[in-house]
């Protein structure tokens, strides 16, 4: 997934808004079975077309693509420990292979409907043309504001005017939309199912775990974009700032705290850290959001929220606050100028998503060479090994709108299949660095985006679909080789939280249990509420539907088993 | 704009003569035509032109504001936009609304956006008629001009805009805050106290938006009679008791208008505003009804209860707005209608 940095880029950790559904943005996942071999749980059937529930046993097995894997080019960093294989050189233009043949399509017209975290380039740029072009087909894009991508896509799922392809983030499938894709969009599984992905040669390179989370209502609708395992909270400091100042980075809990109170210098404008609510519940073992935020204990299933480690999560963040080592800025809830905050050295500390990791490499390199952003080890609660819950394998998709014939679907797959082109292809060299002399050059063997490659080519096709999560960035190997070394050693303590990997949709009635622990997280850290009103919260969940909740996870788990 | 102008009008001859609170005559000398009601058809041949220069304005009103007024019936309903639509959503009866008052936070909301429009109502309001009186008593126009333009310009900046400058100068990390602790003191953050918020936020409306609110007074101030003044001075009347006997009569039915129109308005207390701020506070200092519905119709999809708890509000609105026009008519001013 080369250059991907799309959802995690903004929709990180708190940006101001509903951050719950934005960590999702970057929480990734993955291929732990990177190798693509159905994790199939041996499971009875599930339910097929209800509105809620999910899918298991044969049920699933049938509706699964065949994996078939891709050997384009062989990564320079290897998988390990669930990790995402890294690339750390670029083959040289003439070197690259083709994995399609070229124009797939047959000249049609589709609209496509998906989130842009940036500027949008213009409809008619240069970029879009030539990938039109290479696609024989013609994708009109819809672009919206990342940010407020949920509110556009509700408007427009209640109407009848509904893109052909439309891409919705599992952290928008809040209420009734989840139940709204069953309705609005086609059922692949004729077209994909088992053998007939090979067809789609990149398509079946897709780890099967993708596709597994890609069945919504009973059927295969979602194309995927499959995620790294264990990106969407990484807890980031200046290491650049670290060694000019001679900080260790920490390794407990105690230790960060005394940290950030030796860093925190506010006559100097320095202040240590953002708000670091989503490391510390890694960090105390809280398992991930929903609706992968059930353990398992002595049979009966707790909740998040039930558990110690969500206490004593809340009660470090608190101490944090209450330290003043937290950026008042943060404080106020500016979450979205956090990456402005720490690139400009007033945080030294920050967690977000993966993207920000090339990201910020990126967007400093020019600016300030000095930077450099490196991720900490997690650590458990007393300073020994941390339990890190994998992230879901695939938190995007993009759904075919169900009044597309037969052909059309056909040809949307198959340039799907070109979209989905692997590292080392002609094809994802195009989608991701556009045409060579127009939007990137080559200086010392690798690709480097032009000032109208920075301008264009943005990340809009990786929305249709994206091939095997890796992390492909050759114009940064350092941070390439920082990053997989960091997901080998955290891949250690990678573990599955109880429904790993299944789609899971929640009745309607228990949509809104869990918002109210957003707010409450934000009040109690930041001491406008005592830890006591949390522990009362956690009461009224149970009486206000949680323990019905509860129940109806457990009947789901004894049908279809569990994603461990 | 025509029932800002008509009001003051026909009672500036009263307020002119000195006279408080008499009342005006049932809009006499507006109409041509001498007595109405010699039928409907004569008055519909007589109005032709008038009636059809408004229809495009009543088509928009009705297209943008009565059509949608259908959907409110979502509040009865387990509405699902997506699978069902409005027709066939089952109705649930007064269940939304039960759910919206046994919801902590609904309550949370009406409290706060009460204690808003209190403090808007009181600190805001008369703020534009003091600047008014003050401009009008500039007598360089230049300096007027440069002092109006100056006061207009924050109106014309986004919330996202006002908001930042508020941080940047208040916050803790604010320049305020940075000069205080650069000379040894302690720095303070206005922005993420819940205590001030509403003050806070009431302040920001000032800054925003008090410059704009003055064109309206102006307005009236300059319809007054400079013979009046002359009159006044003439008999002996110092600057106060000229502001007192002229200037304040002139400007009574105006800001009788505009503070029935405000009092209509007043459980809007700021939308944008308040959610770019809500994380600096929390909900329970913040939350006032139109982030409330947002946040549950919006934000979580639960649109029947954000549909029931924004007909209360429109419900209430339109309870302050009678009662405020009442309180208006007792008090002799024409208010926003007479029946």
């Amino acid at each position: 997934m080369p250059k991907f940095q799309a959802p995690d880029h903004r929709a990180a950790p708190g940006r101001g808004r509903p951050s719950r559904r934005a960590v999702l943005a970057g929480a990734a996942a993955a291929a732990a079975a990177a190798g693509g071999v159905p994790l199939l749980s041996g499971c009875s059937a599930g339910e097929s077309s209800g509105r809620d529930g999910t899918t298991g046993g044969k049920d699933l097995k049938k509706l699964l693509p065949t994996y078939v894997a891709s050997r384009v080019s062989d990564p320079d960093i290897p998988g390990r420990n669930g990790s995402s294989p890294g690339f750390t050189r670029a083959p040289a233009p003439e070197d690259l292979t083709r994995s399609v043949r070229s124009a797939p399509g047959g000249g049609g017209t589709y609209t496509a409907f998906t989130p842009l975290w940036g500027t949008p380039p213009p409809k008619d740029a240069l970029y879009y043309r030539a990938v039109n072009k290479e696609l024989g087909a013609t994708v009109r894009w819809q672009t919206q504001d990342g940010n407020y991508y949920g509110e556009k896509l509700s408007a427009v799922l209640a109407s009848d005017d509904i893109a052909d392809i439309v891409c919705v983030p599992q952290w928008e499938m809040q209420g009734r939309v989840h139940g709204a894709i069953s309705a609005k969009f086609a059922d692949l599984g004729p077209y994909l199912s088992g053998d007939r992905v090979k067809k789609y040669p990149n398509l079946a390179a897709i780890p099967t775990d993708a596709w597994r989370m890609s069945v919504f209502g009973g059927r295969l609708r979602g194309l995927p974009m499959p995620a790294r395992p264990l990106g969407g909270v990484i807890p980031f400091y200046r290491q650049d700032l670290f060694e000019k100042e001679g900080y260790e980075v920490p390794r407990s809990p105690a230790e960060f705290l005394a940290l950030a109170k030796e860093i925190t210098r506010p006559k100097s404008r320095v202040w240590a850290c953002e708000d670091m609510w989503w490391s510390a519940q890694i960090i105390f073992g809280c398992p991930p959001e929903k609706p992968y935020y059930w353990t398992e204990e002595n049979g009966k299933l707790v909740h998040k929220v039930e558990t110690d480690a969500y206490l004593e999560a809340l009660e470090w963040t608190r101490k944090l606050y209450a330290a003043k080592v937290v950026h008042p800025d943060a404080v106020a809830g500016k979450a979205n100028d956090m990456t402005v905050r720490f690139t400009s050295g007033q945080s030294l500390m920050m967690n977000d998503g993966d993207g920000k990791w090339y990201g910020l490499t990126f967007e400093q390199a020019t600016a300030n060479p000095g930077f450099r952003i490196q991720a900490m080890d997690f650590f458990g609660a007393d300073g020994g090994d941390p339990v890190l819950y994998q992230g879901a394998p695939a938190n995007i998709w993009s759904f075919l709108n169900k009044n597309l014939s037969k052909e059309q679907i056909e040809e949307c797959l198959a340039l799907a299949d070109f979209i989905a082109a692997p590292y080392g292809t002609r094809e994802q060299r195009l989608i991701e660095y556009g045409i060579e002399g127009e939007h990137h050059t080559i200086e010392d063997g690798v690709p480097v985006k032009t000032e109208k490659g920075v301008k264009e080519v943005l990340d809009t096709y990786r929305f249709v679909v994206s091939p095997q999560a890796s992390v492909a960035y050759p114009d940064h190997p350092r941070m390439v080789k920082d990053y997989c070394g960091w997901m080998q050693r955290m891949g250690r303590h990678m573990r599955k939280p109880l429904f790993h990997g299944m789609q899971i949709q929640e009745p309607n009635r228990y949509a809104s249990l869990y918002t109210p622990f957003e707010d409450l997280n934000k009040d109690v850290v930041r001491g406008r509420k005592p830890m006591r009103d949390a522990q009362r919260a956690v009461e009224d969940w149970r009486r206000g539907g949680g323990d019905k909740l509860r129940d109806w996870y457990a009947e789901l788990l004894e049908k279809n088993g569990s994603g461990v | 704009m025509s029932s800002t102008v008509r009001p003051r009008a026909q009672e500036a001859p009263p307020a002119a003569g000195g006279g408080a609170g008499s009342a005006p005559g049932p809009a006499a000398g507006a109409r041509p035509g001498g007595p109405a009601g010699s039928g409907l058809g004569h008055r519909l041949r007589r109005d032709r032109s008038l009636l059809l220069m408004t229809v495009p304005a009543v088509g928009l009103l009705g297209l943008f504001v009565y059509v949608p007024l259908i959907w409110t019936t979502v509040a009865f309903k387990d509405y699902d936009p997506f699978l069902a639509g409005l027709w066939a959503s089952p109705w649930t009866g007064a269940e939304n609304f039960s759910l919206l008052f046994s919801d902590s936070r609904f309550w949370d909301a009406a409290a706060n956006t009460l204690a808003i429009t209190f403090l808007q109502l009181t600190l805001f309001f008369p703020i534009p008629i003091a600047l008014a009186l003050l401009l009008n008593s500039l007598l360089s126009d230049r300096v007027r001009g440069a002092v109006q333009s100056v006061l207009y310009l924050p109106h014309f900046f986004s919330w996202v805009l006002v908001v930042t400058v508020f941080q940047q100068m208040l916050g803790g990390a604010g320049l305020l805050s940075q000069f205080l602790r650069e000379r040894g003191h302690e720095g303070f953050d206005l922005m993420t106290d819940p205590a001030v918020f509403k003050f806070l936020v009431t302040a920001q409306l000032v800054w925003k938006d008090a410059g704009w609110g003055v064109i309206v007074f102006l307005a009236a101030l300059a319809a007054v009679n400079p013979e009046l003044y002359e009159a006044a001075a003439a008999d002996g009347a110092g600057r106060l008791r000229r502001m007192w006997h002229v200037t304040l009569p002139a400007l009574r039915p105006v800001i009788a208008l505009l503070l029935v129109l405000r009092v209509g308005d007043s459980l809007t207390v700021g939308f944008e505003q308040i959610l770019l701020q809500r994380d600096a506070v929390g909900p329970g200092a913040s939350e006032v009804f139109d982030t409330y519905v947002w946040w549950v119709g919006i934000a979580n999809g639960d649109y029947g209860v954000a549909a029931a708890g924004g007909l209360i509000k429109g419900v209430f609105s339109l309870v302050l707005v009678l009662l405020a026009n009442k309180v208006a008519h007792l008090l002799g001013e024409q208010g926003v209608y007479r029946r």
